[in-house]
């Protein structure tokens, strides 16, 4: 019993990473109807950079845990506006329907190239912020820093939130998503809440990355993986619902900390996946997504 | 205050505008009639910057603004009200009011803030069932009442041109008439206005300047009064007796 509330825990602190990601798929899609499918690469970006400032890769640490937070958003936020640039803007531009798909992943294999170069392939440990001796809850052993992904993911989640409630810019975010055209009357210009929201995608992804290096590993091909099943849960979940990356992250971590002990952790992938093709068979949408009503 | 000069606009191949010219003086409101399809919302979008005219000058208070992107011409004072209002369905009446005047409220918005909750209160005051409402989801509301809901955020712009295409289109007849109320009144207080409507006979009634359209072109034009007994206006436009 303890163990299975063990693995319930680890994968809801999995869960939430994925939903973080996930958040940034859909801050993309909501604006532009873009996804940037180098967002894995993003969280790896944003994992290597923390750790050249608060690790020793570089010479450092320069700065500890907690200041490099700030930094890693900022790195992160510009990366996003880069790939936004660069692969997205042009392919908006010239109405091509899928050109951001083949050019975002282009620079994420990019990204990948450059950062195998820089900190070359093996993995490297991340330095812990908090105590590495795991906590007793119920029984269950768990680490600080799992709760610390948890508590960071949600806080992340609902920074956004207040964001597009309560400030005029956020609400202009959120008005650019559900009509373009209407926007752009406001005055609002919608280029640039595009080029945000990617800043904002990548910048989740970056603090994704640095709140689960600590836990894992960091390493250039760290990002691969989590970046295809965030992108699982966002689909699971529902491109336009925030419960739903909730939801749909804590499901799939879950899924993959049980099938890893009770099965066989080469199978570990498997649940997941095999959740997505039925979602994706039953209710296309996702289990929260909601399939746009207009009224007319 | 608002200058149209030999407009040309398409979509794709297809020419649909054929050098529209048309003036709305300041103070003044100014109607653009005409059958469907015969290109007025296309000439409002034109106007607006929602879509890049192909050739032609639009000027607003002399400024050359043909080709700028909409956001651009919100901000040097024109608002649109457009077809099919176009609200923001998954936030509240306050918050697409607010949203009206983003180019006050943002920093390097371009308009002066001036006093915000003073001009919510008249838009408000002037839309009376948005008051009630403004807590509620835009998406929430009935077609008229979300018509309503945009004209007073175009309001919210305090705009020097108001662009109001079709602000009767599938409303209920009482409502129709409030509509039309309410666009006298702001006539009463000086907005300049270019008005598309359906309601040939109504728009004619409220309008100082009638333009008629006709295959992308305009096909007649005169005072509104002149228009209104011109028995080829009368025959193709307000024989229906709306």
């Amino acid at each position: 019993m303890e163990i299975l509330l063990q693995l319930i825990l680890s994968g809801i602190a999995l869960g939430m990473i994925y939903a973080v990601i996930a958040f940034g798929y859909q801050s993309t899609f909501a604006t532009s109807g873009t996804l940037n499918f180098g967002q894995g690469e993003a969280l790896m970006l944003g994992a290597m950079f923390g750790l050249s400032l608060a690790g020793d890769v570089m010479g450092g640490p320069y700065l500890n845990y907690w200041l490099m937070i700030p930094a890693v958003l900022i790195f992160g936020a510009l990366q996003g506006a880069v790939v936004e640039a660069v692969g997205v803007r042009p392919a908006i531009k010239t109405k091509s329907e899928f050109g951001w798909i083949m050019s975002t992943i282009a620079l994420g294999i990019i990204f990948r190239n450059v950062a195998e170069n820089i900190w070359g392939k093996d993995d490297m440990p991340f330095p812990s912020p908090l105590p590495t001796s795991p906590l007793h809850i119920f029984g269950a052993n768990v680490l600080p820093m799992e709760l610390m992904v948890v508590v960071g993911a949600f806080l992340m989640m609902i920074l956004v939130e207040l964001f597009n409630r309560k400030t005029i810019y956020g609400k202009a975010v959120v008005a650019t998503a559900s009509d373009r055209d209407a926007a752009g009357l406001m005055g609002i210009n919608t280029r640039m809440v595009i080029t945000f929201s990617y800043a904002l995608s990548s910048m989740s992804a970056a603090f994704a990355g640095v709140l689960i290096a600590p836990i894992t590993l960091t390493g250039a091909s760290m990002g691969a993986v989590l970046g295809l099943k965030a992108f699982a849960v966002a689909i699971i979940g529902g491109l336009n619902s925030g419960m739903g990356i909730i939801v749909g992250g804590v499901l799939l971590g879950i899924a993959e900390t049980t099938t890893g002990f009770y099965i066989s952790t080469g199978y570990k992938d498997v649940p997941g996946l095999v959740l997505l093709l039925f979602v994706l068979a039953i209710k296309p949408s996702g289990i929260f997504g909601k399939t746009a009503i207009k009224k007319v | 205050m608002l200058e149209v000069r030999n407009l040309k606009a398409s979509y794709g191949q297809v020419q649909v505008l054929h050098d529209i010219s048309l003036t709305v003086p300041k103070g003044k409101v100014v109607t653009l009639i005409g059958s469907n399809g015969a290109g007025k919302t296309t000439t409002m979008r034109a106007i607006s910057g929602m879509i890049k005219p192909a050739a032609g000058q639009v000027e607003l208070a002399g400024k050359n603004i043909a080709g700028l992107p909409s956001h651009k011409i919100a901000k040097l004072g024109l608002a649109h009200s457009p077809e099919g209002r176009k609200v923001f369905p998954t936030q509240s009446i306050m918050d697409n009011l607010l949203l009206g005047a983003f180019t006050r409220l943002s920093m390097g918005g371009g308009r002066p803030k001036g006093d915000i909750s003073s001009d919510l209160d008249r838009a408000l005051d002037l839309f009376p069932r948005l008051r009630e409402r403004q807590h509620q989801l835009a998406g929430t509301l009935s077609g008229g009442e979300q018509q309503m809901l945009a004209m007073a955020r175009a309001l919210m712009l305090n705009p020097d041109v108001l662009l109001l295409d079709e602000p009767s289109l599938g409303l209920a007849p009482i409502l129709v008439d409030e509509v039309f109320h309410i666009i006298n009144r702001l006539k009463e207080q000086g907005m300049t206005m270019l008005l598309v409507e359906q309601f040939a006979a109504a728009a004619l009634a409220i309008a100082d300047y009638g333009y008629v359209m006709e295959n992308g072109k305009i096909a007649v034009h005169g005072p509104a009064k002149d228009l209104q007994n011109d028995p080829k206006v009368v025959a193709a436009y307000l024989g229906g007796g709306h």
